[in-house]
């Protein structure tokens, strides 16, 4: 068959060029058609994934990034937070010393200061009643012994006395 | 030339048609561009069903161009080879469920059961490569290729041109016209042998147009494969 057809008259060019042209015209409108769109689609798609991978890492690394410094962050904030409250602890130790220091200071101060004021009142009312025992012993002496007496006797007298008394105290 | 029938042929302009053949041819042409149109609405980034299924198509027939060509000449020819494909399975099917007889005259059949058909195919990938050939190498390596690994290789050289253009022709037109062959006489069987014979013969004629088309799709994928050797041979030069 194929031999006659080549052979013979046969040969059916108009088929040849009819089967190229409509061939190439099926080829052009896909082309239009389908090829390019989708052609472009996929490049696009293949481009967009590749993007995406790349920012996906970006973002990846910054975010480690960003951890490393939060923590680095947290790290400081403790480390301060633990000075702080260190620092607080000796102030407060200190101002506590201060303030029981003081406190036992002015305690000594009152107390001696009250201490001097009752020596000096004992001296005081002693010297008083130093001088009122001897200018009423005086007085009695004079009345009741009726003999005359002079005073440094009579003052040697009291004293002599006041001091048995102070001495019985 | 076709089996169960003569061609309805016409002279125009001194070049012989054949109807059925131009009939056939258009039909094949026309299945391809509605599927290819279907299957190409609505693309979008994210694809759907049909997106899909036309991506698949032409990462395969990528798959079959570049297996062979290498580069910048893939992308190009990758519109041919996904043309070529889908024309070529479309086309080797279509006799085999479609086969229109109008009083011994045959209208719509596989394109591709004409050797005149295929070996138009084959003339095209054979100009393709050798205007490739001549673009990529230059007319003077081009043609000093023929000449290795040394100059009489020459005959040697052009003679598997030749058989390269013949085996790749006949290969395809032999698979399909045997496939529709034995499906026509089967057909015949059932239909002249009486109602026991229709029922005998449906089994058979079930099983051979699955096997049918088979080949049918093995032949367009190596088709495809072949022309993509072929071309890949003639845009590279060849080591000594």
């Amino acid at each position: 068959m194929f031999s006659y057809s080549v052979v013979g008259a046969q040969l059916y060019t108009g088929d040849m060029l009819f089967v190229m042209i409509s061939f190439l015209i099926l080829m052009y409108l896909i082309k239009l058609v389908a090829w390019k769109p989708i052609t472009k689609m996929m490049q696009n798609r293949s481009d967009k994934i590749a993007n995406d991978i790349d920012s996906a890492k970006n973002s990846r690394d910054k975010a480690a990034e960003l951890a490393q410094k939060r923590q680095a962050e947290l790290d400081k904030t403790r480390e301060d937070a633990s000075a702080i409250m260190n620092t607080a602890k000796q102030n407060g130790q200190k101002q506590r010393e201060q303030i029981v220091e003081d406190a036992r200071n002015e305690a000594s101060n009152l107390k001696s200061s009250a201490e001097k004021d009752i020596e000096q009142q004992r001296q005081e009312a002693l010297a008083n009643s130093r001088k009122d025992v001897a200018s009423l012993s005086i007085e009695i002496a004079s009345k009741i012994i009726s003999k005359e007496l002079n005073e440094d006797d009579q003052k040697e007298l009291v004293n002599s006395y006041i001091e048995g008394l102070g001495k019985q105290k | 030339m076709t089996i169960g029938g003569s061609n309805h042929t016409f002279t125009f302009l001194g070049l012989t048609f054949n109807l059925g053949n131009m009939i056939s041819i258009l039909l094949a042409c026309l299945i391809v561009l509605a599927l290819v149109y279907g299957l190409s609405r609505h693309i979008t980034m994210k694809p759907g069903k049909a997106q899909n299924v036309l991506e698949y198509i032409v990462d395969f027939t990528n798959g079959i161009v570049g297996g062979s060509v290498s580069g910048e000449a893939s992308r190009m020819l990758g519109l041919w080879g996904f043309t070529l494909f889908l024309f070529l399975l479309v086309a080797n099917n279509m006799g085999l469920f479609l086969h229109i007889d109008v009083s011994g005259i045959t209208y719509v059949k596989s394109p591709t059961s004409d050797p005149v058909v295929t070996m138009t195919f084959s003339l095209m990938t054979l100009m393709l490569a050798q205007y490739l050939g001549v673009r990529t190498l230059g007319y003077k390596q081009h043609f000093e290729n023929y000449l290795k690994p040394f100059k009489l290789f020459l005959v040697v050289n052009l003679f598997e041109e030749f058989t390269n253009f013949l085996t790749l022709g006949l290969r395809l037109f032999g698979n399909i016209l045997s496939g529709e062959m034995l499906l026509t006489m089967i057909t015949g069987m059932a239909t002249g042998g009486g109602p026991v014979m229709w029922v005998a013969m449906l089994p058979l004629e079930l099983v051979w147009q699955g096997f049918s088309v088979f080949i049918s799709c093995i032949q367009a994928y190596v088709f495809v494969t072949l022309s993509s050797v072929y071309i890949s041979q003639k845009i590279e030069i060849e080591e000594v």
